[in-house]
């Protein structure tokens, strides 16, 4: 059976043996979502590749640590969203340079495709820098990533009810950026 | 003030939490107060387009560039662990040596051949008690079985298989299989 119609189990399984075939399979079929989550919370390509380098590289050191094989992408979310928040602490106050202007669907196909970018969601880009770290994470965990408040609670330290909180205030500060309403 | 457990809810003027103005509009749905509340419907505008926004961002095909995936594998082949090593039956130029990681994956290869079953984890020792010229070893095999495929016919295949496989690709004599079934999938 070839690797790519595996499930993520079995593929956890192998690669815990030390299999290495099986292993990136897991990085081809998980690298991209990993690096849409980094590109959102660092805001620059070159950082996001290095944190997703280090994700998988970290994980393949502690696969032996993880007691369900069933977990792996949970803790892939979870490793990813510490490295991303790591480093954020590391850079400079005044570090705005760092952030790329991100167009987001299909700013590589050219400036044709990017011009159609809405304009909306520009200004979310710019908005979405503007939340704290933490609750940038828990606000594209939740709301791109689709993950459970549980999840995201063991990913940024804090209870399920804090991570409400915060995606609330969150959500409350986009909205406001996106429009006005006072 | 009303408290919401775990956080001060961000209020309206009008009093309503924006919190509950986000439900109602997931939901599609709005009840009298909202209907005839000019700040619910402003604030309703703005999420509105938050969700229109992050409904386009839910379509981002960001991709990092194509030699990630390279750069990260040869991280970690710089770092495999081949587990122990095993000795080869004895050849007239001297001893032979193979890692249990590439034993493990030859029993493994025999284990998928099954149709229904996909091998997972495989370890394998060699084993305690010897014979004469014959490598004895043990091996504990994790497989999943497709729903359709009956555990026990199964379990007897890779046993056959793999057992065969030990002895002809490799040399090694099993004195031990141990399958364990770890899951049951849908196909």
């Amino acid at each position: 059976m070839v690797a790519d119609e595996l499930d993520d189990a079995t593929l956890v399984a192998r690669a815990r043996d030390g299999d290495v075939r099986a292993y990136e399979e897991l990085v081809r079929r998980h690298q991209d979502r990993m690096f849409r989550l980094a590109l959102r919370m660092l805001g620059n390509r070159g950082d996001a590749e290095d944190v997703v380098q280090e994700v998988f590289l970290t994980v393949w050191r502690r696969l032996a640590q993880l007691q369900q094989d069933a977990a792996f992408l949970g803790w892939l979310y979870r490793t990813t969203t510490n490295r991303c928040l790591n480093v954020l602490r590391s850079r400079k106050p005044s570090a705005d340079v760092d952030w790329e202007e991100i167009a987001a669907p299909g700013n590589q196909a050219g400036p044709e495709r990017s011009a159609q970018v809405s304009e909306q969601l520009a200004v979310l880009n710019r908005a979405l820098r503007e939340l704290t770290p933490e609750q940038r994470a828990c606000w594209l965990l939740r709301e791109v990533h689709g993950r459970s408040y549980e999840e995201i609670g063991a990913a940024v330290g804090a209870s399920p009810t804090a991570v409400r909180g915060r995606i609330a205030r969150a959500r409350a500060q986009l909205a406001e950026v996106m429009r006005p309403w006072r | 003030m009303a408290m919401t457990p775990g956080y001060e809810p961000y209020l309206l003027p009008c009093g309503r939490e924006l919190e509950q103005v986000w439900q109602n509009l997931e939901a599609g749905r709005t009840d009298e107060h909202e209907a005839s509340c000019r700040h619910c419907a402003t604030a309703r505008e703005s999420l509105g387009a938050l969700h229109a926004a992050t409904a386009e961002l839910l379509t981002d095909q960001e991709r990092p560039s194509g030699a990630l995936t390279d750069r990260i594998m040869s991280a970690v082949r710089a770092e495999v662990r081949r587990g122990d090593l095993l000795p080869l039956p004895p050849t007239e130029l001297g001893p032979v040596e193979i890692s249990e990681q590439a034993v493990a994956v030859v029993l493994r290869y025999a284990a998928d051949e099954v149709t229904g079953v996909r091998a997972r984890r495989c370890r394998v020792r060699v084993a305690d008690e010897s014979r004469e010229g014959v490598v004895l070893v043990t091996a504990e095999l994790t497989i999943a079985v497709a729903h359709a495929t009956g555990v026990e016919t199964a379990a007897e295949i890779v046993r056959e298989r793999v057992r065969a496989a030990c002895a002809n690709r490799i040399g090694f004599e099993l004195a031990r299989l141990d399958v364990h079934i770890a899951d049951v999938y849908d196909v």
